[in-house]
């Protein structure tokens, strides 16, 4: 059987390096194996999706994964974003293994034929790195879902690691980080079976419901996109202290402000991505920052 | 002499938005906080012809921050697409199918790759054609959009991809970067300047004095880039700012050949306070200083200054040594 693993992540956590850790080291348990992300438009804090297959048959399928057998979600944030849609397709008696501390028990909405792993790997991740980088720690969870052993794996965080330049004491540090999450789990039963409807990767299906079939067609129509959960950071205008000069306005490169009829700025905080730059700008220190979220 | 400005203070930035919110580009970005102020000074009436590269991306079907019109063409042709655009335009309207109200302006937009190497040549013709357009560059100094790979526009010392610093090459890249302004006004553009958006208001006045003159016109934007360079997002202005005080950022114009600082500090901090503020200089300075190489920045910047100002009629306090 093939086994076919969805990474969701934002740029920046490790979605890509996590596909390769996992193909690398089904590899080296002796599988056939591909990993690719989409290339494209991802970017710092935007979602990116990466793939893996492995069996131990010759695998003749290519492309996009549509339906996996398991869902590796790393921020929980993205279970709430249509642009990413991480449990898509997701397969009946599939696994969907989610970064969180919020969620527990079943973390897929509607779907009590999929198993749900909940782990809190950017808890582990500061423990044991110092830095939210989940690669090695979603693809150990992986790997020790579906059986592989657990010096394949090993190897290949070290040979991974080494190879995007991380340094000699990181690359071990990983490892301790893997070793810690295959330890804490056991495989898992996949008997999976494919849903009779595939949906679409492409958000055209998301635009057309947010804003109906005029949306596609309108200019500018960027902002149902919502790229106000990327952020890790609020800003917060305290309007006692604001004396609308205008700084934060001029420098937020989102267009993510307005000025009001009353000629104050406002903060569209469904696309705010965060940045933090009119916080930074704000010549009376009107706007402080505040953590997003509980994570 | 330029004619009276509509811009006397910041505040005077105009409040239409053209980009909307939602694009996918990193947070903290300064090529499209450069694109969003350019755009707000133009008006609604522009035709953007772009060259692949970072903002490619951020107008990608179905989703557009973009309110005006976007033509994507090849990473060296985007002049040769604005030529065709301003033909277009030109024709419609001597044959009366298009009001002269309905008129666009064409405008280039490209990242330093296009600007600086792929397109070059296609430029060179549109230039020589004195094709009516303006070039805007958001340069970041490498290929962005690929994941920061050196450009001709990369600086000396950077690291980039392809040029990391390692035990054989210590500097990471060891080219000077390319004067594109120089290119541009040796071959007669009538306006070309640089930009920075820490610098808003110096930024809305020259995109309005270009706009009151025909033919080639380039932009060169400093586009802080938080995720080549290695820094905070919310760095990104505060960077750009560095830029130009060290002296690194030069912010200048050329009218018809005659160029003019339009902000001249009147003493550099050193450039080793801009150089730490990123992570593609972290090799300057660990594990240990490398001094020589960051005195060379110093010192090509110090005989930038000492020439400019020798040329214009002003002086320019220059530090001392980096070893500070
Ligand atoms: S944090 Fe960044 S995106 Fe959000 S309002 Fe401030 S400048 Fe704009
Ligand atoms: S920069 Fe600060 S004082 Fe100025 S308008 Fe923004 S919040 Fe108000
Ligand atoms: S890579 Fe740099 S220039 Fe490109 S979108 Fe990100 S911040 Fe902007």
């Amino acid at each position: 059987m093939t086994v076919r693993v969805r990474f969701h992540g934002r740029g920046g956590q490790g979605a890509k390096t996590a596909s390769r850790i996992l193909g690398n080291a089904a590899f080296n348990d002796g599988y056939f194996t591909q990993d690719f992300p989409i290339y494209g438009a991802e970017r710092r804090g935007a979602p990116v999706t990466a793939f893996t297959r492995f069996s131990r048959e010759e695998i003749t399928e290519r492309g996009f994964i549509f339906s996996p057998d398991i869902s590796a979600v790393m921020d929980d944030s993205l279970i709430a974003d249509t642009l990413a849609n991480p449990f898509s397709g997701l397969r009946r008696g599939g696994v969907a293994v989610v970064n969180t501390t919020k969620a527990k028990g079943s973390v897929v909405p509607g779907r009590d034929d999929v198993k749900s792993v909940c782990l809190d790997l950017t808890g582990q991740a500061l423990k044991t790195l110092g830095k939210p980088v989940l690669s090695a720690g979603i693809a150990a969870a992986v790997a020790r879902i579906s059986g592989i052993n657990k010096e394949a794996l090993l190897t290949a965080v070290v040979d991974e690691l080494k190879d995007i330049g991380l340094s000699a004491e990181m690359v071990q540090k990983n490892v301790g980080f893997a070793a810690a999450i295959y330890g804490e789990l056991s495989p898992l039963e996949l008997k999976t079976e494919e849903l009779d409807a595939r949906e679409e990767l492409v958000p055209l299906a998301v635009v057309v419901s947010e804003g109906g079939i005029e949306a596609v067609t309108q200019a500018g129509n960027s902002a149902i996109r919502h790229t106000g959960n990327w952020r890790t950071f609020r800003p917060n205008i305290d309007y006692e202290k604001c004396t609308d000069c205008m700084m934060c306005y001029a420098y937020c490169p989102e267009s993510a402000m307005a000025v009001g009829p009353d000629g104050r700025v406002k903060i569209d905080y469904d696309n705010c991505k965060g940045c933090m730059i009119c916080m930074v700008e704000c010549p009376l220190k009107a706007i402080s920052q505040t953590l997003e979220g509980g994570a | 002499m330029a004619t009276a400005t509509r811009f006397r203070t910041l505040k005077d930035m105009p409040k239409e938005d053209y980009l909307s919110p939602g694009n996918t580009l990193c947070a903290g970005c300064g090529g499209i906080l450069a694109l969003r102020i350019f755009h707000k000074v133009l008006g609604p009436k522009v035709a953007w012809v772009n060259a692949a590269g970072c903002m490619t991306v951020s107008m990608s079907y179905p989703l557009s921050p973009l309110k005006s019109n976007w033509l994507y063409t090849a990473f060296a042709s985007a002049p040769a697409g604005a030529q065709g655009v301003r033909d277009a335009l030109d024709v419609l309207m001597a044959k009366g199918k298009l009001p002269a109200s309905e008129d666009l302006k064409v405008v280039v937009v490209s990242g330093d790759g296009a600007a600086y190497d792929i397109g070059l040549q296609s430029t060179s013709g549109a230039i020589d054609r004195r094709l009516d357009f303006y070039y805007l560059c958001y340069d970041n100094e490498a290929y962005g959009n690929t994941g920061f790979q050196m450009s001709t526009s990369t600086p000396y010392g950077s690291s980039t991809k392809t040029t990391p610093a390692t035990a054989a090459y210590p500097l990471g890249n060891t080219a000077r970067k390319k004067d594109l302004f120089e290119v541009w006004r040796a071959m007669k553009a009538p306006y070309v300047a640089t930009l920075a958006n820490s610098h808003g208001l110096d930024f809305l006045r020259k995109v309005e004095r270009g706009s009151e003159i025909k033919g080639p016109r380039l932009y060169i934007a400093f586009a802080a880039c938080p995720t080549g360079w290695g820094f905070d997002t919310r760095n990104s202005v505060e960077i750009e700012k560095l830029a130009v005080q060290t002296g690194v950022w030069p912010l200048k114009e050329s009218v018809n050949g005659a160029v003019r600082h339009t902000f001249v500090p009147r003493a550099l901090i050193p450039v080793s306070d801009y150089l730490k503020t990123q992570e593609r200089f972290n090799h300057l300075f660990e594990p240990s200083e490398k001094t020589e190489a960051i005195d060379a920045i110093q010192e090509s910047v110090n005989v930038y200054w000492k020439e400019a100002g020798a040329r214009e009629g002003f002086e320019v306090k220059l530090p001392g040594s980096s070893s500070r």
